[in-house]
């Protein structure tokens, strides 16, 4: 019982991170189906972001959860600029070619943009300023800390803050309508191209923000963390149903749960095969994933 | 006209092209040129990729051995250095050095990884020119006949032994439980301390093993924590995996004594994990840093920054090449082994002197994790606390 409580609560932190990076691919893939690979790198690029503005301002004496909270809002800002800067000079001119060719200048920005971080920020891990949040408590023999705590309440402030603007907003609308078929909402005068940048604006800053709950919660950031969490997120994304937003939240938090627990109860060593194996059954008998990827409504 | 004017700028563009080979040329052959008469040597560790702390610690250390020792190569020098990058990768370190023997290099220093240092073993050898690892611990790395195959860092067996002898003797543990990360050292050093634990009569709670690269252990410290093992046994391929590890015990409140192994030990270490890697303690070989052949080291080092874990052993494993070469008059593989063996100096680390099969012993120590530095701790040799 110990153990599985103290695996539901590192599950649910685990799961809350790969939910807020698939978003960034589902949404993508939902307006444009493109498969943005360059996602996982802007994840990283958040988490150095994040490392940069937090050493400062600590250095500078602010509080922490100052400092947490203006860095969080400071790089999900610079997030959203560069996934924009990147659809506008990679993926727009290509708007109009084969998917191929969009898919692989996606790969060749992600191998771009790695390498740009390890130029620019070096080979070397980069240390996260002590523990922003220390402590935590215990329910029935599970320890939660209070990282957890910010991370669990971050991501869902962020999610509700995602549903919000998706379904009850005009800008939403726009872009849900804009998923559904762009030409016949740029009849209706809806700007596509703004709508589409938008969507990787909003994917790249929730991506940003797993980026440095990431480099808080293990204490450092590297230039390629980004490919393997991109990897599991993009499964997440898949699992739920690509392109569907409710999937792609409840994808990543199954392939947390899925993950934690085939470590605590089998073992440690084969995790990724079991989160795997189960991404193939569900898609054996679910082809669109667990919410399915046509649901026109939750589509964006 | 205009034919003429696309021809003129073909003809624009073709020269340039060719200007640019020339000079490209000409910069070759001024490489070259000192190739001819001097010393080339190699190194071989992970430059990029999560390793890359510890594999540049290697090529600098490499290259404080080769100003130390220019001055002295007389006619046989100048030294250069061709670094190679093998990202721990078996299949990169083979491709790494495949190119350093094409480069003409007549020695290797590294890998770092076991498991890239092995691979990579074999197209030297049949090369013959020399492999000097100053970090690959992994006991098979010496025990395939090579002629040409030196260590000079000490072996997992005896590491194993020193790890489980402070185990009983010192922690007086009655459990222990192990992690290892499923590279050929960290699971082999692992498995070593396993083997051992049982034969003193130790209970072993529980091995796991992690994948490389792994950030998240929270499922193997609830188990470790549900156990409640007298020893954590920690044998991850380096500090930037146990840090996250490090900090991941402490915010669940594991209680344990925690043991880890050389390739954690590295600066990085309390960087990353800070007040949460006090009290760890971790099996190195001892190094006196007053000597001093320490004190030319770290003098020639300083400008490449602060020495990491196998800096020391990447400088004396350089200058014991340069060395041999020099006694030898010349780089002639047979002559320089010769001189090689003979060998017997005071190197930055410890006494170099290589055995028979290439190792040259052991000399492991425990150190303690104390405000944020390494400190020497136990002697397994005589089961004493080293005094401050």
């Amino acid at each position: 019982m110990e153990v599985f409580l103290q695996q539901l609560v590192n599950g649910i932190t685990l799961g809350g991170v790969y939910a807020l990076v698939a978003l960034g691919y589902t949404m993508v893939y939902g307006i444009i189906q493109l498969i943005n690979f360059a996602h996982g790198e802007i994840f990283a690029a958040g988490g150095y972001m994040g490392v940069i503005l937090i050493s400062w301002m600590v250095a500078q004496g602010y509080p922490p959860f100052v400092c947490l909270g203006v860095a969080l809002v400071l790089a999900m800002g610079y997030c959203a600029l560069l996934a924009m800067a990147v659809e506008k000079l990679v993926y727009k001119p290509l708007r109009s070619s084969s998917r191929l060719s969009v898919l692989l200048s996606a790969l060749g920005m992600s191998i771009f943009l790695q390498n740009g971080l390890m130029l620019t920020q070096g080979v070397y891990d980069r240390a996260y300023p002590g523990e922003m949040v220390q402590g935590g408590f215990e329910i029935g023999g599970a320890v939660v800390s209070y990282m957890q705590v910010v991370i669990v309440g971050i991501t869902v402030v962020l999610l509700v803050g995602l549903n919000f603007l998706v379904f009850k907003t005009r800008i939403g609308k726009a872009m849900r309508a804009t998923a559904q078929d762009k030409t016949m909402s740029a009849l209706v005068g809806i700007n596509s191209s703004r709508i589409i940048s938008l969507t990787f604006a909003i994917g790249a800053a929730l991506a940003c923000a797993a980026g440095i709950m990431v480099g808080m919660y293990y204490g450092s950031v590297r230039y390629d963390m980004g490919f393997v969490l991109g990897v599991k997120a993009f499964s997440a994304a898949v699992l739920g149903g690509i392109g569907n937003i409710t999937g792609a939240m409840l994808g990543g938090l199954l392939i947390g749960m899925i993950e934690v627990f085939a470590a605590g109860y089998i073992s440690s060593e084969y995790k990724d095969v079991f989160a795997f194996i189960i991404l193939i059954g569900v898609l054996y008998f679910m082809p669109t994933g667990i919410m399915g990827e046509n649901v026109d409504d939750t589509r964006v | 006209m205009k034919r003429a004017l696309y021809f003129l700028s073909l003809l624009l563009l073709v020269s340039f092209v060719a200007v640019g080979c020339g000079g490209e040329k000409k910069e070759e052959k001024k490489a070259e040129a000192p190739k001819a008469t001097g010393i080339k040597i190699g190194s071989l560790s992970p430059l990029t990729g999560q390793y890359a702390a510890d594999g540049n610690d290697i090529k600098n250390g490499v290259l404080a051995a080769i100003e130390v020792m220019n001055p002295e190569m007389g006619p046989l020098g100048p030294v250069t250095l061709q670094a190679e990058d093998t990202s721990c990768d078996p299949r990169q370190s083979v491709a790494a050095a495949n190119k350093l023997i094409n480069e003409k290099v007549t020695a290797v220093i590294g890998a770092y990884c076991s498991s890239a240092t092995i691979p990579a073993a074999e197209p030297l050898m049949a090369a013959k020119i020399f492999m000097i690892t100053p970090a690959s611990t992994n006991e098979k790395v010496t025990e395939s006949g090579h002629k040409f195959m030196y260590r000079t860092c000490g072996r997992d067996d005896d590491q194993s032994k020193a790890a489980v002898k402070f185990i009983q003797e010192f922690l007086k543990g009655k459990t222990v439980y192990l992690v290892d990360d499923k590279t050929t050292y960290s699971q082999g050093l692992a498995d070593n301390v396993e083997k051992l634990a049982v034969a003193a009569g130790l209970k072993v709670l529980g091995h796991e093993h992690v994948n490389q690269g792994d950030k998240d252990f929270s499922a193997v410290l609830t188990k470790v924590k549900a156990a409640k093992p007298d020893v954590f046994y920690v044998s991850l391929q380096n500090s930037a995996a146990a840090a996250p590890m490090l900090i991941q015990i402490a915010r669940m409140g594991v209680k344990t004594k925690i043991l880890a192994q050389d390739a954690v030990y590295h600066p990085q270490l309390m960087e990353l994990a800070k007040k949460d890697a006090e009290g760890v303690f971790l099996t190195f070989g001892y190094t006196d840093k007053e000597t001093p052949s320490y004190k030319k080291f770290a003098d020639a080092y300083k400008k490449l920054g602060e020495p990491g874990a196998y800096s020391a052993y990447a400088y004396d494993s350089a200058v014991a090449y340069l060395k041999a070469v020099k006694a030898a008059g010349g780089t002639d593989p047979v002559k320089v082994k010769a001189e090689l063996d003979k060998l017997d100096f005071a190197g930055a680390s410890k006494q170099i002197k290589y055995k028979e099969n290439g190792d040259s012993g052991s000399n492991y120590v425990i150190q303690v994790v104390k405000d944020g530095k390494f400190e020497n701790f136990w002697n397994p040799e005589n089961g004493q606390l080293y005094k401050k």
